[in-house]
């Protein structure tokens, strides 16, 4: 890594910023602003300094809508957001994806247009945590706010996670590093824990790595339950690991004063989904009849917990809500975007600040590319190629103020620092103005799909 | 008796919602009552004629002495079945999510394979199912413990992931392969396998009965061996043959039982001391 000189060139300094990369959302960043550009930022990590110090090449500045010759070309914000709002009025299957990389106040909006319009309305939950959500609606929600892990944590276990890759301040504010009230050495006072096949980042920093095979969670979890309730393990290698270690990590995690798990798409993500964190959290609490524990996911993005509370809250369900016949339904394998995707169902795909070209697998998108897609975001990207409507919108916690909500779901303002480009507008706003538009234009008859009235029903 | 013809028109790629035509609700209804249904697809309802030409045939009092019939690929209609209490429903073809879940009576047979969800939280009934299943056949529903309750399904082919998830009644018979956690959570009823499992059947298993005529892949460690036992007589049927009896998942101080068949799974007996453990690899009995 070379060496960067301190930034001295700026104007201002904008203190207390909220981080709008991943879940930790650190709200200690000071943005150092000159011309109306961040040029710098202080305390984050890499990761979230260089999403903050936009790239403006990348940026999308005006509203666009593909043409015939399949080009996307520039249009004012009128004649896009008809375009768009056409799209959806017309559709039958529509599905607004995305949501969290905006503001909670932007998914208010979205929910009343996917209501009224009866979308979809997914998130990334639905490739990431989407089966620890499914795991806590079974199995409950054994959770601690990151400020007690801070001050009171004597044990912490990432499994599935490589924390320093992918939330690289998680260690150094909330979980092994800091020195909390009960905990005033800091990393000295803690024991960490890897479980992960990979010899990660993470694993290097920790004091035990629990190298399990692939796959092998489910029974090692198992097993580790097996150990708490007092039975003598039969195989000598349980996934991987000598049954004396697991006999080791279990009495070490029984004799923690305070012990956190973390989990990451490592544990979500492999052969038994959901069954993996149900088996984590019922572990959860058989440890909680010698100590106490808790586990806390380790959300990707600054805002997808926050779509998931604020669904979970207005419809309850944390994602994937068919709105389709009224009423709110969720079912996996159904209403999952992805799924959806592959069964070549949607007939038009709103996405709000997130990326499937980039995410998706390849059946989904192949499916993108037949029907009409209406991106709301500010950077161009693979969706960008797949869209028929981009609306560029504005950087939440830079460009404007939002609420978000950190991964163990403490609510956080994200204030404004700069100016948004001129011709950009904010999310909620575009997400308004199609809302009002489509109202409008349903209310018109020949633009929606024909209703039959329903014998059965009356 | 009443026999209503579906046949498909054409298979509409944004799935069909038949949760309304079942026998319980439409056994009186004649072809012009069909001409004027409108069936959910989407948002949006669409005449039902667009998708099936409908034939009806004789008379019904009760939804018992009603037949549907659906010819042709169903293949993107869902929640056949969905909620009958009795009458019959033959598909020849392929069906898909949620066939005959929640039933509580009557027959539905399947010529052709399912989507997921076939059966869940069934409490009475039998489903025969000639092709293969996808995951939580007879399962329970996200954030319910309660999963199939009574009734009976069969399957012909490969039932795919958790199977019977959260049992708590009924019997389940898969003629093929299974795949991983079949009858997780269960804690009544029966589940039958003929073909090989891949792993972990019987996770946190409270009770209940798997039996295991093929191989299995691997076994959790909530599972302490308890005998050996010839022809098992279990919820009343004999089962032909040699199987391993364990007891479980320990892990959840559960008094389940879990029977695998003793000659193909020999390396699983505590006796056994052949360390080279080869197990079934997911992509030998991936599904489909």
């Amino acid at each position: 890594m070379s060496y960067e000189p301190p930034i001295t060139d700026y104007d201002e300094i904008v203190e207390n910023c909220t981080c709008a990369f991943c879940g930790c959302n650190c709200d200690d960043l000071d943005y150092l602003v000159k011309d109306g550009h961040v040029v710098a930022v202080r305390h984050a990590c890499r990761l979230g300094a260089s999403k903050i110090m936009e790239d403006m090449d990348q940026r999308l500045i005006v509203p666009m809508v593909r043409g015939a010759n399949g080009e996307l070309e520039e249009v004012d914000w009128d004649t896009a957001l008809d375009t768009a709002a056409e799209y959806i009025a017309k559709s039958v299957r529509p599905v607004f994806y995305g949501w969290s990389e905006t503001s909670t106040e932007c998914m208010k909006e979205g929910i009343e247009l996917g209501e009224y319009i009866g979308a979809v309305l997914d998130n990334q939950a639905t490739i990431c945590h989407g089966p620890s959500l499914q795991a806590v609606q079974n199995a409950g929600y054994p959770i601690q706010t990151l400020g007690e892990v801070k001050n009171r944590a004597d044990m912490i276990v990432y499994s599935g996670s490589n924390a320093m890759n992918s939330h690289p301040r998680h260690m150094g504010r909330y979980s092994v590093f800091p020195r909390g009230y009960f905990r005033q050495r800091g990393r000295f006072d803690r024991t960490v824990v890897t479980m992960d096949p990979k010899f990660s980042d993470t694993a290097k920093m920790s004091d035990k790595w629990i190298g399990f095979e692939q796959n092998g969670d489910y029974g090692f979890y198992n097993a580790i339950r097996a150990v708490l309730k007092g039975k003598k393990l039969t195989q000598n290698v349980v996934s991987g690991i000598p049954a004396e270690d697991i006999y080791e990590l279990v009495e070490e995690m029984k004799n923690a004063e305070f012990g956190v798990l973390f989990f990451g798409l490592g544990l979500t993500h492999t052969l038994s989904k959901q069954r993996n964190i149900d088996i984590a959290i019922k572990m959860v609490m058989d440890l909680n009849r010698f100590s106490k524990w808790g586990l806390t996911p380790m959300r990707g993005h600054f805002n997808v917990n926050g779509f998931n509370i604020f669904m979970a809250y207005e419809t309850g369900f944390a994602f994937g809500v068919d709105f389709s016949r009224g009423y709110t339904r969720y079912m996996l394998g159904e209403t999952n975007t992805i799924d959806l995707l592959v069964r070549k169902e949607p007939d038009c795909f709103l996405v709000i600040a997130a990326d499937p070209g980039a995410h998706f697998p390849n059946g989904a998108n192949q499916h993108l590319a037949d029907i009409p897609v209406i991106q709301i975001d500010i950077h161009w990207g693979p969706s960008t190629e797949l869209a028929d409507v981009v609306l560029p919108g504005s950087f939440i916690g830079v460009e404007c103020a939002g609420t978000s909500y950190r991964m163990d779901g403490v609510p956080i303002y994200m204030k404004k620092a700069i100016d948004k480009p001129e011709t950009c507008r904010d999310d909620e706003w575009i997400v308004r103005e199609l809302k009002e538009r489509v109202m409008k234009l349903r209310e018109e008859p020949n633009v929606a799909p024909k209703y039959v009235p329903n014998p059965a029903a009356e | 008796m009443k026999t209503i013809t579906f046949d498909v028109k054409k298979r509409n790629q944004i799935a069909l919602e038949m949760d309304e035509v079942i026998p319980d609700k439409i056994y009186s209804w004649e072809a012009e009552d069909f001409d004027k249904y409108a069936v959910p697809v989407g948002n949006s309802r669409f005449p039902i004629t667009d998708f099936f030409d409908i034939t009806v045939e004789g008379t019904a009092d009760s939804p018992a002495e009603v037949k549907m019939i659906f010819n042709g690929d169903c293949g993107r209609v869902k929640y056949i079945g969905n909620k009958m209490s009795a009458g019959e429903i033959i598909v020849n073809g392929d069906a898909d999510l949620h066939v005959g879940a929640e039933m509580s009576g009557g027959a539905i047979t399947v010529h052709g394979n399912c989507e997921a969800h076939a059966g869940r939280e069934m409490t009475g009934g039998t489903l025969e199912i000639f092709g293969n299943t996808k995951e939580f056949t007879g399962a329970s529903y996200i954030g319910e413990w309660r999963g199939m309750r009574g009734g009976k399904i069969t399957v012909h082919g490969n039932a795919g992931k958790q199977c019977g998830e959260c049992l708590v009644g009924g019997h389940i018979h898969v003629k093929g392969d299974c795949d991983i956690l079949a009858g997780i959570h269960m804690r009544k009823g029966l589940i039958e396998i003929d073909g090989n499992v891949n792993r972990w059947p019987g996770g946190q298993m409270k009770n209940g009965n798997i039996i295991i005529r093929g191989r299995l892949g691997r076994l959790l460690e909530g599972f302490v061996e308890e005998e050996i036992v010839t022809n098992p007589v279990i919820n009343g049927i004999e089962f032909d043959g040699t199987f391993i009896k364990y007891k479980g998942d320990i892990a959840l101080k559960g008094k389940g039982h879990l029977y695998i068949d003793a000659e193909k799974n020999r390396d699983k007996l505590s006796a056994w001391e052949d360390e080279d453990d080869e197990y079934i690899s997911l992509g030998d009995n991936r599904l489909r």
